[in-house]
């Protein structure tokens, strides 16, 4: 046996252990107290291609291709934007002036989607987090829950959320490797009207990843650009690198406000992404039955990458459908229910596989009020079911009771689970080599595959887990009961006692987006 | 160049880390002929990379393919040095009996505390798998071991560890147990009146190290 194969790893030469004088007695054997982050890139096979579930035949996926098309052409959509109206009319739209109802043909509609760019690049303010979607290991990237207006503390407590979370967000973020970027919650205390532009700017000022923009008000819109061009050090530099995404919201059914396409045109104008964002809730803004509210989404992102083709040429679409279903019951929406998951796998595969258009839904996220076992249940299965339908982004990390809620201690375990579904997306070659052919030839009756050099190559080769714990009973008592949620407070306190990273925006820029932050009010508020 | 003694007994010990056992048998080889002291290459080479792989298991740093193949570099060197040490009459750590309980088959515990054991320079005696309660009795009056080591991994097979337990104690045996296995805990340990419970093999070695210090 040669220790060619041997991994490097860190260990101690013999003269320091014999200087130790310890006797060898190990430490009990406690995975999961060393808080590291948990490892997903696990092998060779990181590389292949995905494994994939598909809820829809082809012919089923066709017919929704197909309808989604029709329906923009017959039914149309409603774009509340007269001068957006008028250039879609230009590009051959068929547009009622008093309904502002806009028919899109199918030649436009076919034209946009063979437009839209495949690959994107998310870019980070420094520059170490860049992130290609699709994702060159063909799994996905995560980003954390938009728009959450409660907050709750590592200790437990809920209240709403304000500027100051904002840092911890950005931290948290920051800090766990697999969120590719965040997303500016809602603040509290800070003016309504203005308060996507409070949180952008906070959370420009405390990450280093990417960022995504989600606009609250279409008089917004332009100020939250100047922050990211502020960010970014210059408009022309916000256009090279786009530091940032902005997402836009068709207001289901089939209608889009002043502010999304405001929202899309600016975006545009800098070059930023569009995360096309459809949010039907199946009983509510749609059919109850899924493949209808599916089709709605379809129709609504495919309006999207026309109206992005016509008012922002050239610029990045990534659908982002994120279903819904209404709680019969209650009239509560639902997005981790049996039929929002079923339709965020068809809403993904129709926008993945379908329109071929980059992709990104919901990957975490809970209808429960708190990070308990139901909530780990409800996003494990989010994750596992979007990501194997092809998604390359999966949003809604930290998120609680259907996206309005954060959680910190949750979004570490969310980290957690993206690297458990992402090693689990690897894909294994299937050879002489994987198959351990030679050795199964050789194998003797009650022989073992422990002390082999095949093992011994591939031992690494598994998920090491951070927060998760392996313990068997007598070791889980003598820590004390520990859990996953002890583990997940443990990383959270370190990464909130991090230094700040070195790619934040510096002081100078800091006061420069307080500035627009304050121009903002002064136009918005008067 | 190792041309110290430092320098070749961190060579010995680099060997086993790196589970190279050729490199660990030659290079106790290389040792004996020049004369150097047993106890020097055994406890300060050997031995001490063994406890750094102990170390590191317990750590998690090391998994357990990788304890395995160290274990069999270091046996490698072991067997050079064997002949000498008895011929010299060194004595080993203590000598301990291992054996998997009546009609539990299941030896790769029982076989990784087994090479760990030697690895730390006990003597082990292995009886091998599906032991009935009384070969373990004859074998303690045959071996008169430090300690009897019993493993299961099936919750159906544990029953007979109290058993073997039982009769061990019964035929007036006063030695020292320490049982384990997947589904062993301390508290069926002490239930059952063994005079110890490890949960892996780093931590059979430092109980069996406990338990023969204390005599």
């Amino acid at each position: 046996m040669s220790g060619d194969e041997s991994p490097p790893r860190a260990r101690r030469s013999r003269r320091e252990r014999l200087a130790a004088k310890t006797d060898g007695a190990p430490p009990p054997q406690m995975p999961g107290f060393d808080v590291e982050m948990p490892r997903a890139d696990i092998g060779p096979g990181a590389a292949a291609a995905r494994p994939q579930f598909a809820y829809l035949d082809e012919a089923g996926l066709q017919r929704l291709v197909e309808r989604s098309f029709e329906l923009i052409a017959q039914r149309g959509v409603d774009v509340n934007y007269p001068t957006a109206a008028a250039s879609l009319a230009r590009a051959g739209c068929r547009v009622d002036p008093d309904e502002r109802r806009v028919r899109i043909p199918r030649e436009l509609a076919e034209e946009a989607l063979a437009a839209v760019p495949r690959r994107t690049t998310l870019y980070s303010k420094s520059g170490r987090f860049d992130l290609e979607i699709p994702r060159r290991d063909n799994t996905f990237h995560m980003r954390t829950g938009t728009g959450a207006h409660g907050f709750i503390e590592p200790g437990g407590r809920h209240r709403k959320l304000v500027l100051d979370d904002v840092a911890t967000i950005a931290a948290v973020g920051d800090g766990l490797p697999e969120v590719g970027f965040i997303a500016h919650p809602f603040v509290n205390d800070v003016p309504e009207q203005t308060a996507d532009l409070h949180g952008f700017a906070a959370l420009l000022a405390g990450s280093e990843k990417h960022n995504l923009i989600q606009p609250y008000e279409a008089a917004n819109v332009g100020f939250l650009m100047r922050l990211a061009a502020a960010a970014a050090g210059g408009e022309a530099r916000l256009r090279q690198r786009p530091i940032a995404s902005c997402i836009a919201c068709s207001f289901t059914p089939l209608e889009f406000k002043r502010m999304d396409v405001e929202a899309i045109i600016e975006a545009g104008r800098y070059g930023l992404p569009i995360h096309a964002c459809s949010l039907p809730t199946a009983g509510g803004t749609a059919p109850v039955t899924m493949p209808g509210t599916v089709l709605m989404a379809g129709a609504e992102i495919l309006s999207m990458v026309v109206l992005t083709h016509v008012l922002a040429p050239g610029t990045p679409v990534i659908a982002t459908p994120l279903i819904f279903a209404l709680d019969m019951r209650t009239g509560r929406s639902l997005q981790a229910s049996v039929e929002a998951l079923r339709g965020a796998c068809m809403a993904v595969q129709l926008c993945k596989r379908g329109f071929g258009l980059m992709t990104h839904s919901y990957g975490a996220g809970a209808d429960t009020a708190d990070a308990c076992g139901q909530s780990q249940a409800e996003r494990a299965l989010i994750g596992c079911m979007v990501g194997l339908s092809g998604a390359d982004i999966l949003g809604g990390v930290g998120q609680l009771e259907c996206a309005t809620v954060f959680s910190p201690v949750q979004a570490v375990i969310d980290n957690e689970l993206g690297a458990m579904q992402r090693a689990w997306l690897h894909t294994d070659a299937i050879d002489d080599e994987s198959l351990a052919w030679e050795l199964m030839l050789e194998i003797e009756q009650g022989g073992n595959f422990l002390a082999n050099r095949h093992t011994l190559a591939h031992c690494r080769e598994v998920f090491a887990p951070g927060a998760f714990l392996r313990l068997g009973r007598d070791a889980y008592e003598a820590a004390g009961r520990r859990t996953v949620l002890d583990n997940a407070k443990a990383i959270l306190d370190s990464l909130l006692a991090r230094e700040p990273p070195p790619g934040l925006p510096d002081e100078e820029t800091v006061r420069e987006m307080a500035g627009i932050v304050e121009a903002a009010e002064r136009a918005i508020l008067g | 160049m190792t041309d110290t003694l430092d320098d070749r007994l961190d060579a010995i010990f680099d060997a086993v880390l790196d589970y190279d056992d050729d490199a660990a048998e030659r290079l106790v080889r290389a040792e004996l002929a020049r004369g150097t002291d047993l106890q020097l290459i055994l406890n300060d080479a050997l031995i001490a990379a063994m406890d750094e792989v102990g170390d590191q298991f317990g750590q998690g740093t090391l998994f357990v393919p990788e304890m395995l193949m160290a274990a069999r570099a270091m046996k490698a060197g072991l067997e050079v040095l064997r002949p000498r040490l008895t011929e010299t009459d060194t004595a080993p750590a203590g000598t301990i009996v291992i054996g998997t309980v009546h009609r539990d088959l299941h030896d790769i515990g029982k076989n990784l505390v087994g090479m760990m054991l030697e690895g730390a320079g006990f003597t082990v005696i292995d009886l091998g798998v599906d032991v009935p309660p009384e070969a373990f009795v004859a074998a303690a009056h045959a071996h008169r071991p430090d300690v009897l080591g019993m493993s299961a991994l099936l919750t159906t097979t544990m029953p007979n560890m109290r058993k073997t337990v039982a009769l061990l104690r019964e035929d007036g045996w006063n030695g020292r147990i320490m049982v384990g296995g997947a589904p062993v805990t301390r508290e069926f340990a002490d239930e059952i009146g063994a005079d110890g419970f490890a949960a892996d093999a780093p931590g059979a070695v430092a109980l069996a190290r406990r338990m023969t210090r204390a005599g």
